[in-house]
């Protein structure tokens, strides 16, 4: 076989794979991340524990906003990374979702507090018109302004790779 | 701490394998060097296999320290659930494809007599790809991570789809035949190390190669079977990307066994079936790699992170690499000695070689344009059954003619023409009279299908006279190859039959009316909400009366799973041979009536029957005496 040929067959699956690297090294490999950008919506719900209303005007500066529910596991996986980012100080808001208020407070109890708030959506109203199909789901937001929204458990490299960048270019204060 | 002792055993045998891996390449030809290298396999195998084991118990006895087993299975499944549980996302289903390439490796080692030249070294090939694979689910997909100090009191539930007796063992199947490709990839990279011509590695491979295609077979054919009545897709195939990757390694190895059986006759096509047998076990790999890393949409693909990509991409890379720059560096060696006749049996396989690289190739370009695409100009398009069937229905046709001819063909001689016998007349007059029949009765108008038609029909014409001279006359005929090669012709019509003749409507109707579709009378008797343990459902039911006034229930339900809030269509099915009445519920419409999609499927089980009966074929080639 001469000298040509025998390249060629080295040379089609080097690029091959150099294809795939391509394709799997550019952002958008994390399909539950959108950057859409839309303003919280209006809302009047009650707080977990059933103390006050919480509305738009409850919610100020830059925050996250976690969606969770008692019945969901992958949040309970989620819960110790969203404890760090509370102990750093970041400022979490929690969204209560189609969940029972007491086994969504006795799992605050059991398993701690990362909430600065924590937003009682029995019906799902809220989380409907956000956008959310399910828990655990989270979004960036900066002053009433929805800047990022991920689908799936929030950890260190969903952190990095899809928040911190906005976090970054948008320069928003969490803390 | 009994997971900790799961963990560690796998761990220990990620080492054990490493070994292996590295004794085999240090010396060869030492009888003491094989025995220790053969009996550490077995005990890497054995560790492996007791920490699956520990896992298996672990999920049946509801453990939920253990992360994947709370995120995967629930106190409320049938135990069967639970075990199946272990495969349904990729964590637990990587390490069951693990553990069957570690079970192929030690099946291997056991048969094989270690006196056997290219044992060692294979065996050294599959630790390495064990020791890599294993990394890949210790350090980016860990199944033994665990919920401490406090585990959940429940688990979230297995999807409920996946809640299927038949996709309870369709992956498994599935991976076995993927992975079972690993012994004759490992012994033509064996034989390319040890750089003799002389040495048969073809007759090694042989029959591990025709088991793992039975199970690949077998494996798509059940994928394709639940994907028609659980997923309520209503067809038997969708072009869906991850049924591509499945398809690849399939047509690639059919292609392989071809080849094979030249090269272990004559040592001729020895380059093709070297490149083939590098090609299917790579197409096995690219399918894993695919599948996990996120990188298409569809329904297989599991919840994924990028990095888990990266590695896989990257270690699949280095293997395809290295085989590759081994072909090449050894290409002297495996030149064909002599010469091969034109019109003999080895000129029509390497034909056939060329049709079938052909069809994986633009397989493969049909899965990757759409990703090249979207990254170059950032849209959405998807390649669908209409390029598929261009590519295909040709391809198919021209092969199934030359196959038509190839039956007179002989090992190593030219045919003497003409090579026009009786049965190649009349089986073409057969088919000819078979096609216009159908033509002129269904009133086809697709030339594709009409050809489609032919080819099969000259197939399975030319083989049942074949069978039949074989039987009455005593003469030889090689019955897997006719077997196998009647199931094509099979599938090529109830394919063709199918296409034109299957229909479908939907159609709005309120209880107690009646509609009134080809010539089925549908009749909606009740609609009612029924309780489960783990779902509620909407369950109605339909009576359905056909020209002879035969008439049955049908009843298609949607459920709704608590856990998970998900919900599913479950379809009612009325199966006979030649056809199958096919329900399934929509929404319910403001003025009170339910949408209803209804399809009539004309010999859809023909189509996996024909692919079973292959899969039969080689089947009794595993069990035939070997011809002197």
């Amino acid at each position: 076989m001469n000298l040509m040929l025998r390249f060629l067959v080295l040379a089609f699956p080097i690029a091959f794979i150099g294809m795939f690297y391509v394709l799997l090294s550019t952002e958008d490999t994390y399909p539950g991340a959108d950057y859409k950008v839309f303003e919280i919506p209006e809302f009047s719900l009650p707080a977990l524990d059933n103390s006050s209303y919480i509305d738009n005007s409850s919610l100020e500066g830059d925050f996250i906003i976690n969606v969770w529910a008692s019945w969901c596991i992958t949040c309970r996986v989620e819960h110790p990374y969203l404890s760090k980012l509370s102990r750093e100080g970041i400022k979490i808001i929690g969204l209560n979702y189609k969940d029972e208020r007491n086994d969504a407070a006795n799992w605050i109890n059991k398993f701690g507090d990362p909430y600065d708030l924590i937003i009682h959506d029995i019906k799902g109203s809220l989380a409907l018109d956000m956008g959310v199909t399910g828990a655990p789901e989270t979004f960036l937001v900066k002053n009433g302004i929805v800047v990022a929204h991920y689908q799936g458990e929030v950890n260190q490299l969903i952190w990095n790779k899809v928040f911190q960048p906005i976090i970054d270019s948008k320069k928003i204060n969490l803390k | 701490m009994i997971i900790e002792i799961s963990h560690f055993l796998t761990i220990v045998a990620t080492g054990l394998f490493f070994l292996v891996g590295c004794f085999a390449f240090i010396r060869s030809g030492d009888i003491f060097i094989s025995k220790l290298i053969s009996r550490t396999y077995s005990h890497g195998f054995l560790f492996l296999f007791s920490s699956f084991l520990i896992y298996v118990w672990l999920a049946v006895t509801d453990n939920f320290s253990v992360a994947y087993i709370a995120n995967h299975s629930n106190t409320a499944l049938p135990t069967f659930y639970k075990i199946s549980s272990i495969w349904s996302a990729h964590e637990g289903s990587m390490f069951l494809w693990i553990i069957f390439l570690a079970a192929w490796g030690y099946l291997f080692n056991t048969k094989v007599d270690n006196k056997e030249v290219l044992k060692s070294k294979s065996i050294g090939i599959i630790s390495f790809i064990l020791v890599g694979f294993l990394s890949f689910l210790l350090l980016t997909s860990n199944p033994f991570e665990t919920i401490l100090p406090f585990a959940p009191s429940n688990g979230a539930d297995i999807n409920p789809v996946l809640q299927d007796p038949a996709l309870a063992i369709h992956p498994p199947t599935l991976y076995l035949g993927y992975v079972g490709f690993v012994i004759p990839f490992a012994c033509a990279i064996a034989f390319l190390i040890q750089g003799n011509s002389d040495i048969k590695w073809e007759e090694l491979a042989r029959k591990w190669s025709v088991v793992a295609w039975i199970f690949l077979t077998i494996g798509i054919t059940l994928g394709s079977w639940w994907a028609y009545y659980e997923l309520g897709w209503g067809g038997y195939w969708f072009w869906d990307p991850v049924e591509n990757v499945a398809l690849m390694p399939w047509l690639a190895a059919t292609a392989f066994l071809h080849s094979l059986s030249v090269s272990i006759k004559s040592s001729n096509l020895r380059i093709w079936t070297i490149l083939l047998s590098i090609s299917v076990f790579s197409l096995s790999l690219f399918g894993t790699f695919i599948v996990r890393s996120g990188i298409i949409d569809s329904v297989h693909s599991f919840a994924n992170d990028p990095e888990r990509g990266l590695y896989l991409l990257g270690f699949i890379g280095t293997i395809i690499i290295f085989s590759m720059f081994l072909f090449v560096l050894r290409f002297p060696i495996i030149k064909s000695v002599g010469n091969i006749k034109s019109f003999s049996k080895e000129s029509f396989i390497s034909i056939n070689n060329i049709f079938f690289g052909s069809l994986v190739f633009s397989v493969m370009l049909g899965v990757t344009y759409p990703l090249i695409y979207e990254y170059l100009y950032d849209q959405k398009i998807s390649v669908g059954a209409p390029f598929y069937n261009a590519i295909f229905i040709p391809i198919v046709v021209i092969a199934c003619l030359f196959l038509f001819f190839s039956i007179d063909s002989k090992w190593q001689r030219t045919i003497k023409l003409p090579f026009f016998g009786g049965a190649t007349i009349l089986s073409s007059l057969l088919a000819t009279a078979a096609t216009f029949l159908s033509t002129y009765l269904i009133v086809i108008k697709s030339v594709s299908i009409i050809v489609s038609l032919f080819a099969g029909f000259l197939l399975i014409f030319r083989y049942l006279i074949e069978i039949s001279i074989s039987l009455l006359k005593k003469k030889y005929l090689n019955p897997f190859s006719a077997v196998a090669h009647f199931s094509l012709g099979l599938l090529i019509i109830s394919i063709a039959f199918n296409s034109i003749l299957s229909t479908e409507r939907a159609i709005n109707i309120k209880i107690n009316e009646s509609e009134i579709y080809k010539d089925l009378n549908i009749y909606f008797q009740d609609i009612r909400v029924v309780n489960n343990s783990n779902h509620d459902a909407i369950k109605a039911s339909f009576i359905i009366e056909d020209m002879n006034s035969n008439s049955y229930v049908l009843s298609p339900e949607k459920r709704k799973y608590f856990t998970r809030g998900q919900i599913t269509t479950e379809t009612a099915i009325h199966v006979t041979l030649l056809r199958d009445i096919y329900l399934t519920i929509g929404d319910q419409l403001d003025d009170g009536s339910w949408i209803v999609n209804i399809q009539i499927n004309y010999l859809i089980r023909w189509i996996w029957i024909s692919a079973i009966l292959m899969s039969f074929a080689g089947l009794m080639l595993i069990f035939s005496k070997k011809r002197s």
